[in-house]
């Protein structure tokens, strides 16, 4: 039997490695894809707690999150593809057109 | 019990957004202003609706949802903004070209999901409701498509907003795990035993809701994307999104901290504390060096939000009712002054620098005249409705013994005075150089530009009334 | 037209401070062509204003102290605030003074404003109700309201129909005023709670909160609150650097109102607020305070004498003045506070007077340095009179208004510090030396400048502007009296509350460290019946 807490340091470390992506990394759709990586981190934490508890609340949580990403990402794609015909290039940096 | 009729005015906007959808396929030239017509009909029954469920206090979805005088309050000060947003924008979006039913359709379920925002009682539909609202307005930030500057904000509120979230998230699952449940209730009985306050990841989760709350209502250091955002946006959606989103993830903030994380105050105040002085020096000093009238409303707003955490920390009854006031004040003031921007800019980013405003008030005396009602206000001299909105917030700053708080907060707002006087003097002390609008001022527009003014001189003349609303709002909130 | 008149007799205040609004009101309404019309207007506003004024005059009740024309109805009565205005000695001749001067000042921008005329004399109108508003409210919320709201159309006026650096100096009012006054919005806050915390009673009722007095420790802290809001106001030194750029750049009548009647809201806002309030915070500030005013005395005459425009000389010897009203305060007897009290009204008549005269030169030659002068008397017979009788006024002659203030000020002083009394008579003679050294560059010697040849004297409506000033820095010169009896109670009243016996030591909570401590704690008994 694997101990809870074993699920939870992976979760945590599959948020932080989304974190860290998210931060460093230049290409927008890397990005995006950093923050579904977080959004996973948090799926892993939810649904060890659930089956830790014995309740279904977090198991439902985590079906949330993950219909709640998928919108994240139609409306996130659709965003960068719209900057990427402006703009065409999804690189971080170069996107500075608003700055103070 | 899932007594839906509590719900009929979400649903109410709820179907308007999707009859606007609809309607826009109609094959007429002048359906534009009918979306308006029905999306303002929609939130106005849905207003009415809400009104009657004053006093009602009752729950809805086994105690997810509930319809508390707090809820009332809010979701009606919600229904407000998206009327006066849908007025401001009928204009705007023509000239901006971005006339599509989508508009208002989104501007509906955003709506939506601010009025969740205040009503939810559990963490699942806070977090629903906060990505209702986000992905709305995320793409209503971008929805100028051929702009590359809204092209830009909507980028980069995107991707901040979904980082935000996720920390929020994962706050929200470190609480479950603990508690075992994820409703407030629960959690509020789970922290009234004396072991539970030193709980470890409870604290972590604690922290990580208070980073996510921080993104989306944009304290210093979470306010990042706010200038950018704010500027980049199409301005009416910038508008919108500076009292809107601010105000429900306040509604939110408020009832998670102020009424479920209270026995742990002593972990989260002395945060705030810190998180509000920050605010209001950084917001206001840095609002000064702005060229761009959107960023420094940008800036503004920022610090409006630190003095919002300033009744935050008094951490009494007065300091949340003094935040609804406040919440209204700000929203009415706000969109006016976004609405004077809104209606003085011109298509490619045209007037959109302070110095633009140059003798406005030679050419059109009753915008000028508006606009510094608005920012007069924002400054909070009396006798408007801003002076006794902060005067309320220093006032439970002071009652609950943060006379430090207090003082930050007023040498802020000298601060504040300085920029908001800045575009007076350029209306008034100046004169004209260029004609600025192409023809009168919008009809719509002006009516929303009224209410607001009319709102702001009242709440500051005779704010008795509402004040008392504003108590009875948080009177069912227990401890 | 009977309702009316009830009405006005039952809530002369009320009336009298918000007629002034209503012209600005009806003023909105009328189209900005008509020149003549708006002015007219303006003035008769201002003018029958005066004249109702002039019944709290004649009806006021020199034997009490108590406040008279009470008027009080509740605002936002969870709070504890209401509308309470009133009067007594100190503030009748304030209000006075202040429906006094508008009508003057609208009168000497007849010719002298040429843009925006409308928009002018709405702020003219909106800035006498937030004066009035200032002398009369009694309830601390309002007050701060209206010492706020004042601000603004204060602000148009010097930043739209100022001279060059109009927006700078504007902008420096403005936030410099504001900035005193928002740590005195503090001040009011912990003062409400702390009355709550010794009564039990939610109130900005400022003749209850004077009722209680805050320990001594907090007094300090709320005493410099209200205290440098005050002194902004005043200006004393060294918060006084906002007035000269203020003063030189505001358009005539602004001046006349800024020295005539905005300075005197810093020192009434001492004798109102700061003396009752705090008496213990007082009495510790003697020291500080008088010396900072014999200061500003000293200096503001000093740097009068050196300055090249009129302007900037008739504003740095506010400072002087102001100083001396200060310390006449701070002297804490009848006579220091009674010739506080009417230098303050002589500052107004003299200063503002001289601001006038300033500006009718101003608007002939369009020039203020002294040296464009010299030699005008022979030009301009009827004002260099006038002008030599505002000078003499001024400087303390006596058999004018001058003479009486500042001697019992010096008299004041001299019972109660003779050192503080020493320095500030150094003050007068300073005075007398910037003042008619002033006159006779001007006036004096031959006319260099062949523009100032073709100078015109005063004309009618000019003379009607002088004159009743003129006549009463004579009649306070010559019979002050009056004034004196219906002041005296409200004077002795204010020293009484300053030296009420009071303090016991008792163990309470501690309100103002956050989270409830326990510590030793002052309060005072209730206040003993006079």
């Amino acid at each position: 039997m694997i101990p809870i807490s074993h699920y939870l340091t992976l979760g945590a470390i599959i948020f932080i490695i989304g974190s860290i992506g998210v931060l460093t990394r230049k290409n927008a759709i890397i990005i995006l894809m950093s923050i579904e990586l977080m959004l996973n981190g948090v799926n892993i934490t939810l649904v060890a707690f659930s089956y830790h508890l014995a309740d279904l609340t977090g198991q439902i949580f985590a079906i949330f999150v993950v219909a709640v990403a998928a919108g994240e990402a139609a409306v996130g794609l659709a965003i960068i593809i719209a900057l990427f015909r402006c703009r065409a290039t999804v690189n971080v940096d170069e996107i500075q057109l608003l700055k103070w | 019990m899932i007594n839906l009729s509590l719900l009929t005015p979400e649903i109410i906007v709820l179907i308007t957004a999707l009859i606007v959808l609809i309607l826009d396929l109609l094959p007429w030239r002048g359906r534009k202003v009918l979306l308006a017509t029905v999306g303002v009909l929609g939130t106005v029954g849905a207003l009415l609706i809400t009104m009657g469920q004053w006093d009602l206090r009752e729950e809805a979805f086994y105690g997810m949802v509930a319809i508390d005088n707090f809820s009332v309050y809010f979701k009606a000060l919600f229904l407000i903004i998206c009327t006066l947003t849908i007025l401001l924008s009928i204009n705007y979006i023509t000239r901006g070209g971005i006339d599509l039913g989508e508009y208002y359709s989104l501007v509906l379920l955003a709506t939506f999901g601010y009025m969740f925002m205040a009503s939810g009682t559990d963490l699942i539909t806070i977090f629903l409701a906060l990505e209702i609202l986000s992905l709305a307005v995320y793409i209503l930030a971008g929805f100028m498509r051929h702009s590359p500057k809204s092209n830009e904000s909507a980028f980069k509120y995107f991707l901040l907003g979904a980082f935000s979230s996720a920390f929020l998230l994962y706050g929200i699952a470190n609480i479950y795990g603990v508690v075992g449940n994820t409703n407030l209730k629960d959690i509020a009985q789970y922290l009234s035993q004396e072991a539970a306050l030193k709980n470890p990841l409870f604290l972590a989760g604690m922290g990580l809701l208070l980073v996510g709350f921080g993104f989306k209502v944009a304290i210093v250091p979470f306010h990042m994307w706010t200038p950018d955002v704010y500027e980049g946006s199409p301005t009416t959606v910038t508008a919108f999104m500076a009292v809107g989103t601010k105000a429900a993830s306040f509604a939110a903030f408020l009832r998670v901290f102020f009424y479920t994380l209270e026995p742990l105050k002593g972990q989260w105040v002395p945060v705030l504390w810190l998180l509000a002085a920050v605010t209001i020096i950084f917001g206001n000093t840095v609002a000064i060096y702005q060229k761009n009238i959107k960023r420094m409303l940008a800036y503004s707003a920022i610090a409006h939000a630190g003095y919002i955490l300033v009744a935050m920390v008094a951490g009494n009854d007065l300091g949340s009712s003094s935040i609804l006031y406040y919440l209204l004040v700000y929203s009415l003031m706000n969109l006016g002054a976004f609405g004077v921007v809104i209606i003085v800019e011109k298509k490619e980013e045209e007037n959109l620098t302070i110095s633009d405003y140059r003798g406005l008030a030679y050419k059109h005396p009753m915008l000028s005249a508006a606009m510094s009602l608005f920012l007069l206000s924002l400054a909070g001299i009396p006798p408007t409705g801003g002076f006794v909105g902060k005067f309320y917030i220093f006032s439970a700053a002071v009652s609950g013994g943060y006379v430090g708080l207090a003082i930050i907060g007023v040498l802020g707002s000298a601060i504040a005075l300085y920029y908001y006087l800045r575009i007076i003097v350029y209306m008034y002390m100046y004169d004209p150089e260029k004609e600025f609008l192409d023809g009168p001022v919008p009809f719509f527009s002006a009516a929303a530009l009224v209410i607001t003014a009319i709102g702001t001189i009242l709440l500051g003349i005779t704010p008795a009334r509402i004040l008392e609303l504003a108590h009875y709002s948080i009177s069912y909130l227990g401890h | 037209m009977q309702a009316i008149t009830t009405f006005f007799w039952e809530h002369p205040l009320t009336v009298i401070t918000f007629s002034p609004l209503l012209g600005a009101l009806i003023l909105l309404f009328l189209n900005k062509r008509d020149v003549s019309l708006i002015k007219s207007l303006a003035f008769i506003v201002s003018l029958i204003d005066f004249f109702l004024s002039l019944h709290l005059y004649f009806y006021f009740q020199s034997d009490t102290y108590e406040m008279q024309f009470l008027e009080k109805i509740p605002w936002i009565p969870d709070w504890g605030i209401s509308y309470q205005v009133g009067i007594d000695g100190i503030s009748l001749f304030l209000v006075l003074l202040t429906t006094f001067l508008t009508p003057l000042a609208i009168l000497s921008s007849w010719t002298a404003i040429t843009k925006k005329i409308k928009e002018y004399m709405v702020f003219m109108l909106l800035l006498e109700t937030g004066m009035l508003g200032v002398f009369i409210a009694l309830d601390l919320f309002l007050f701060y309201v209206f010492w706020e709201a004042m601000l603004i159309p204060m602000y148009f006026l010097i930043g739209i129909w100022g001279g060059a650096r109009r927006i700078y100096a504007a902008i420096k009012f403005f936030v410099y005023t504001m900035a005193g006054s928002l740590l005195m919005l503090v001040g009011i806050l912990v003062l409400y709670y702390l009355n709550y915390q010794t009564t039990g009673e939610y109130t900005f009722d400022l003749l209850e909160l004077m009722k209680t007095i805050p320990p001594p420790a907090i007094q300090t802290w709320l005493f410099l609150a209200f205290a440098i809001s005050f002194a902004i106001k005043v200006p004393m030194f060294p918060f006084h650097t906002w007035l000269p750029d203020a003063h030189v750049e505001a358009p005539t009548a602004g001046s006349v109102i800024l020295a005539g009647i905005l300075l005197k809201m810093g020192t009434y806002g001492f004798l109102r607020f700061c003396l009752p309030l705090f008496p213990d915070a007082t009495i510790e500030f003697i020291p500080l305070i008088s010396i900072l005013a014999i200061v500003g005395i000293i200096y503001g005459a000093l740097v009068s004498m050196v300055q090249q425009d009129v302007k900037s000389l008739v504003a740095y010897s506010s400072v002087s003045h102001l100083g001396f009203v200060m310390l006449g305060i701070f002297a804490l007897n009848t006579q220091g506070l009674e010739g506080g009290i009417l230098q303050m009204i002589n500052h107004g008549l003299s200063t503002g007077a001289l601001f006038l005269i300033v500006g009718m030169l101003y608007e002939r030659r369009h020039t203020r340095m002294i040296d464009d002068f010299g030699g005008l008397s022979r030009q301009m017979p009827i004002f260099a009179t006038f002008f030599m009788l505002v000078t003499l006024s001024s400087i303390g002659l006596p058999g004018l208004n001058g003479f009486v203030g500042e001697f019992l000020v010096l008299v004041g002083t001299f019972q109660a510090n003779k050192l503080y009394a020493t320095f500030a008579a150094t003050g007068i003679i300073l005075a007398a030396v910037y003042m008619l050294w002033m006159y006779q560059r001007v006036m004096f010697g031959q006319i260099t400048k062949p523009e100032n040849q073709r100078l015109v004297d005063l004309n009618l409506r000019e003379v009607i502007i002088l004159v009743p000033i003129t006549l009463f820095i004579i009649w306070i010169g010559v019979y002050p009296k009056p004034l004196f009896q219906k002041m005296e109670r409200s004077v002795q009243h204010l020293i009484s509350q300053v030296n009420r016996p009071r303090i016991i030591k008792v163990e309470r909570e501690v309100f103002l460290v956050s989270g409830p401590n326990k510590m030793v704690y002052w309060t005072n008994v209730p206040r003993i019946k006079e």
